[in-house]
């Protein structure tokens, strides 16, 4: 049976058996690709990306940015497109028409059929994504680091990646999520996204979420999930490191925190765009596809700095309709250490306001600095000592990402020979 | 309306109360989150504003806790040694004068 992704059209893989693949290529130019682009290439072949084929050609990307849609009128909030400077294009005499094959790790990734290429005025593509066109935005400052020039066709993977350990265990495409889901009876399911070292707060998020997506569902058997889809691309000094992120969310649920009928983590490879809003639509895409069923908003969703109001995510999602957003948003209010309750409550519940201690993970992070473990009921004991775990394992004795992390750490993801 | 001051937050650890009693000092802790002790020095505008000028992994925690964090923990050690010696948590333009 079709699994229908976002937009109403069916998910499927563009994925090439080895031996065709071997064929396919043959004679075929070879472009290498950086790791924003092979992170890309695979969303949009393994279908996270659905109903993108490729990268987008002009008219797409345009629809982008000027009313949130593709060019056939699919809800869509970031552009995905493919740079080249002019001069490389003329250098590799790459014209509309041409297949060319992408590497990675020298090695062949995919095959691109180029059907358009095209320029666009990126301060303005910044304005109508990010709100701004301010270099110090993470996500303008990519953007107009851009080339000059854009490349749109379809995207075939003829390589499949190496998951490298440990995030071989969270590497879950669309098409196989939907069956995890299937078998675990999941009627709903709640995504949290994160790129965070879970703090009883953050936990607390997902529990009431997952109260929240139960509504009116019976209860005589388990029937709602909360899936953690952690984001893993380019990072910043002074992140959680990545074996971190996904270990330790993936330890709530074996600890018991969470339950196996209940939860599950798994990863999204993307580079932070930071565009707020946009992003929360864009996350609401790609959660489509994965099947869920609903998606939890806290406040700032993918937000920086001071760019948006922390609500003006919300106030976009509830302009689009369900049938164009085919997704339920779940809006988060944030939870709390209230020591007169003794508990982790909600700013929406408890009324001992001038009492309340707020954290953040920004907190946590700083006493974790100061090597303190903090009390259980704000960070489990569990995920504390396996940051310490793998601050030693895979970071170089620090949980948080350095320089020399970035320089040695093992890759996500391998491109290796292509075997036939 | 008073103006606001912003918490660095010393997360007490064993060591750090250690040097605390040996001080006499142990009072000053003030008990956070569930009981986690630790000692608060406030900074005004002009501080904050120089600690994160100083500090490039600092961060002010604008939306959530409105204190300065990240500070890397050998600046925090130091920090708590300036509290220790002068006995007292104002000590902030002392311990920024060497910056
Ligand atoms: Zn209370």
């Amino acid at each position: 049976m079709a699994e229908i992704g976002h937009g109403g059209k069916e998910i499927v893989e563009r994925i090439l058996e080895p031996a065709e693949a071997a064929e396919k290529i043959k004679g075929l130019k070879a472009i290498p690709i950086r790791s924003q682009i092979a992170n890309e290439v695979i969303d949009i072949s393994y279908g996270w990306f659905t109903p993108l084929q490729g990268f987008m050609n002009k008219a797409d990307a345009d629809g982008v940015c000027r009313s949130t849609q593709l060019a056939d009128g699919t809800v869509w909030s970031i552009p995905i497109i493919f740079d080249m400077t002019e001069a490389q294009i003329s250098d590799y005499g790459i014209k509309e028409g041409d297949t060319v094959l992408l590497t990675y790790m020298d090695n062949p990734m995919a095959i691109f059929e180029i059907e358009d290429i095209w320029s666009y005025d990126m301060e303005d593509m910044c304005q109508c994504i990010f709100g701004t066109a301010d270099q110090k935005h993470p996500g303008v400052l990519r953007t107009c680091g851009y080339k000059e020039k854009f490349l749109g066709g379809k995207i075939t993977l003829v390589n499949r990646p190496k998951i490298n350990p440990p995030y071989d265990a969270y590497f879950i495409p669309p098409l196989e999520m939907r069956k995890k889901f299937k078998e675990k009876g999941w009627q709903a399911s709640v995504v949290h996204q994160t790129r965070n070292v879970p703090h009883t707060g953050h936990e607390w998020l997902m529990k009431g979420a997952w109260a929240q997506a139960y509504g009116g569902l019976p209860i005589e058997k388990p029937i709602v999930g909360v899936l953690v889809n952690a984001i893993i691309g380019a990072k910043r000094k002074g992140d959680y490191i990545d074996e971190a992120i996904i270990l330790c969310q993936d330890e709530l649920r074996k600890s018991g925190y969470f339950a196996d009928y209940n939860h599950m983590t798994s990863l999204t490879f993307w580079d932070m765009r930071y565009a707020g809003p946009k992003e929360a639509i864009f996350h609401a895409c790609i959660r489509v596809n994965l099947g869920l069923t609903h998606h939890m908003y806290g406040r700032d969703h993918a937000g920086v700095g001071d760019y948006y109001d922390p609500y003006d995510a919300h106030r976009l999602l509830q302009s689009i309709p369900k049938e164009k957003l085919n997704i339920t948003p779940v809006y988060s209010m944030n939870w709390l250490y209230c020591p007169h309750c003794g508990e982790i409550t909600n700013e929406g519940l408890c009324g001992h306001k001038k009492e309340w201690q707020k954290f953040s993970g920004t907190l946590i992070r700083s006493i974790v600095m100061d090597g303190v473990k903090p009390p259980r009921l704000i960070f489990r004991p569990e995920v504390f000592d396996l940051v310490m775990e793998c601050a030693e394992k895979y970071g170089f004795g620090s949980p948080f990402v350095t320089d020399k992390y970035l320089e040695n750490r093992t890759p996500v993801f391998s491109i290796e020979p292509l075997s036939a | 309306m008073a103006e606001e001051k912003y918490p660095i937050n010393l997360w007490v650890n064993e060591e750090r109360y250690d040097k605390l009693q040996k001080a006499n000092l142990a009072d000053m802790c003030a008990e956070k989150l569930a009981g986690m002790k630790v000692i608060q020095v406030f900074a005004n505008d002009a501080q904050k504003d120089k600690i994160l000028k100083v500090f490039p992994t600092a961060k002010f925690d604008t939306a959530t806790t409105r204190s300065i964090e990240l500070l890397p923990k050998k600046v925090k050690d130091a920090i708590f040694d300036k509290v220790i010696e002068k006995q007292n948590p104002d000590i902030l333009d002392d311990f920024l004068s060497a910056y």
